[in-house]
């Protein structure tokens, strides 16, 4: 076959060449469309316009950590504890991420019907959600725990004495585990929110309404309850309304004391934490039953 | 039929697939697909996409066994899949990214290394005629070029089985012979086996070596095309008027002629044909204005068959 560089100057048509040589495992193609994803969830690989919310949504919520940084340089202690860490700016800022780009993940795909060229390949039906779900989790993993590392870095960069290092350590560990269950659950509810409509509007539309909404709901009934250091089993209850007041809910059953969201529930902590895995389960059975009938559609 | 047949690439025994709601899309399909180009035919809402589905391992038959390249369908999906290239009927292609961005992925989904996706996505998109296009976003392609961003991402993992699902869906007369080249191309060039599913078999049967035609969900008939064409000369005849009175002598002389679109068609048995059509024709005094000989068309003869069938259908309830 010519396919020679110096023929390839004359001959245009070099001939149909196959491929012989090794090819990717199904696990593999997982985690090639998961990095993929991971990089157009920031808009990476993707127009200019695609980056502004991912930027400015992450600028946003580093800020107060970055502004930690010059107070405690002053000579201030930490401003933030690390496991509510500035909650309502993050809640903001998590919920504009997610309803921005959840759809870029799974609504983009689904307007542009390009899902049955996924299927026609190795993947199985089950791979693509779980590809979107690793990838925005990772996406947010990010978004939420870099601020966190900021936060430390510029408490223990003023800090003396290895004790007093420990022991930003040790309230950093917890900070990331809520960072951690934020991101598993709120990616898993933005994508099968986002699945729903292939129309990018709408599907940043359900995901912003349904989070604000609930958030909002949550927080009304606490007011109306008498607020966040009520002890009555109507305030206890308030925050098992939205998914950010159950995720606060439930670090405090696991033991968080910072204030946060919500009342402390109390002896209702376990059903904060069951309704948080019960949300996790619906929302990624959600996702899979969406994808396995648009694979047959 | 050769003594040795080559093995099927596809072989379907009694397959069927009934929807919810007892909508029957295929209805106890056995056939068997040959190497080659193959047209698959039928009306729309025939079968055709429920047996590409099937034998793409996205849906499960009802009842029956089909088989791709020697793999069931159902256990062995996933090595079926890496095996086939598939072109889907509809829309498929994001506005906002450049056709070699597209391919490239779409062929690490396919299974190949970073580098080695972004050579064969180059090379697809160049085999398909897009050049220096493909740098642009697919949203700026006419219905033709987009075509063949369909045609490329299908080539892009080296398959032995293409299933190409109306290639020629919105294109012009001139962009419908590209397409078919192209595809006649593939086949004979790249040695990769093609099936193209159509409802215009009028324009598949130009390129293909055998034809499935299938109505209903049912197999009509399934052979090459040679065989389709060796027993269909005919002699077309053409008059401004009488041809049913031609009709009738030609009948009285022993020929059946049948009416297609005002010609009337006599199956060509030598030399002599010519003779007593033209006897016919003078002593009718007709004004005969065109007699030539004629490859019936496959559809001509799809058309007949399912005439019969119809008429089998319908006699025992007469």
């Amino acid at each position: 076959m010519p396919d020679s560089p110096q023929a390839a100057g004359v001959i245009h048509d070099l001939g149909y060449r196959g491929y012989d040589g090794p090819r990717l495992a199904r696990s593999q193609i997982v985690r090639a469309l998961t990095w993929h994803s991971f990089r157009s969830a920031f808009g990476i690989g993707r127009g200019a316009k695609a980056k502004i919310i991912p930027v400015l949504a992450f600028i946003a919520i580093c800020l107060p950590a970055v502004i930690n940084a010059f107070a405690v340089a002053r000579g201030d202690s930490r401003l933030y504890s690390y496991d509510v860490y500035a909650v309502t700016l993050r809640v903001v800022v998590v919920t504009l991420f997610i309803a921005a780009q959840a759809p870029e993940l799974v609504s983009r795909d689904l307007r542009s019907r390009v899902l049955p060229l996924y299927f026609c390949r190795p993947l199985r039906p089950g791979d693509y959600p779980l590809a979107k779900y690793l990838a925005l989790t990772a996406a947010l993993l990010l978004l939420l725990e870099v601020p966190l590392l900021i936060l430390y870095a510029g408490t223990i960069a003023s800090a003396h004495g290895g004790a007093a290092v420990w022991a930003q350590t040790r309230a950093l560990i917890p900070g990331l585990g809520v960072g951690l269950m934020w991101a598993v659950l709120m990616a898993a509810i933005g994508l099968v929110l986002a699945c729903r409509s292939g129309r990018r509007a709408y599907a940043t539309g359900i995901v912003a309404i349904s989070c604000f909404l609930t958030w909002s709901l949550s927080l009304l009934l606490l007011g109306a309850e008498g607020g966040m250091n009520a002890t009555s089993t109507g305030a206890r209850l308030a925050g098992l309304f939205s998914p950010f007041t159950i995720l606060d809910g439930t670090r405090m059953w696991l033991g968080g004391t910072s204030p946060g969201e919500v009342a402390d529930p109390g002896h209702f902590g376990p059903l904060y934490g069951a309704l948080a895995v019960v949300l996790l389960a619906a929302s990624l059975g959600g996702l899979a039953a969406r994808y396995r009938k648009v694979s047959q559609a | 039929m050769p003594p040795n047949p080559p093995p099927a690439v596809i072989e379907t025994r009694a397959l069927t697939k009934v929807y919810p709601g007892h909508v029957t899309a295929l209805d106890g399909l056995t056939v068997s697909v040959a190497p080659g180009v193959t047209g698959l035919v039928g009306a729309n809402g025939a079968g055709k996409s429920t047996l590409i589905k099937i034998l793409l391992g996205l849906l499960p038959p009802t009842k029956g066994q089909a088989k791709v390249l020697g793999h069931d369908c159902e256990t062995g999906a996933d090595t079926i899949r890496t095996l086939l290239g598939y072109m889907p009927e509809h829309d498929c292609l994001p506005p906002d990214v450049t056709a070699t961005e597209f391919v490239t992925h779409l062929g690490r989904m396919s299974g190949l290394p970073p580098t080695v996706a972004k050579e064969r996505a180059a090379e697809s998109l160049r085999h398909v005629g897009l050049h220096e296009e493909r740098y642009r976003q697919i949203g700026t392609y006419s219905t033709g070029m987009k075509q063949r961003v369909k045609l490329a991402q299908a080539l892009v993992g080296d398959p032995a089985l293409l299933l190409l699902d109306e290639p020629t869906n919105g294109l012009d007369p001139a962009g419908r012979t590209a397409m078919l080249e192209l595809i006649a191309r593939i086949g004979a060039e790249f040695g990769i086996s093609i099936v193209v599913a159509s409802h215009l078999l009028g324009e598949i049967e130009r390129i293909c070596d055998q034809l499935v035609a299938i109505d209903a969900g049912r197999l009509l008939r399934a052979d090459t095309i040679s065989s389709f064409t060796q027993t269909s000369q005919l002699l077309a005849v053409e008059v401004t008027e009488g041809l049913a009175q031609l009709q009738a002598e030609l009948a009285v002389r022993g020929l059946a002629a049948t009416v297609h679109a005002k010609t009337l068609l006599v199956p060509l048995g030598g030399d002599g044909t010519y003779d007593v059509v033209r006897d016919c024709v003078a002593d009718l005094d007709l004004p005969l204005c065109r007699l030539e000989q004629r490859r019936q068309q496959v559809e001509e003869l799809f058309r007949d068959e399912q005439d019969d069938q119809d008429e089998q259908e319908r006699v025992p309830h007469a």
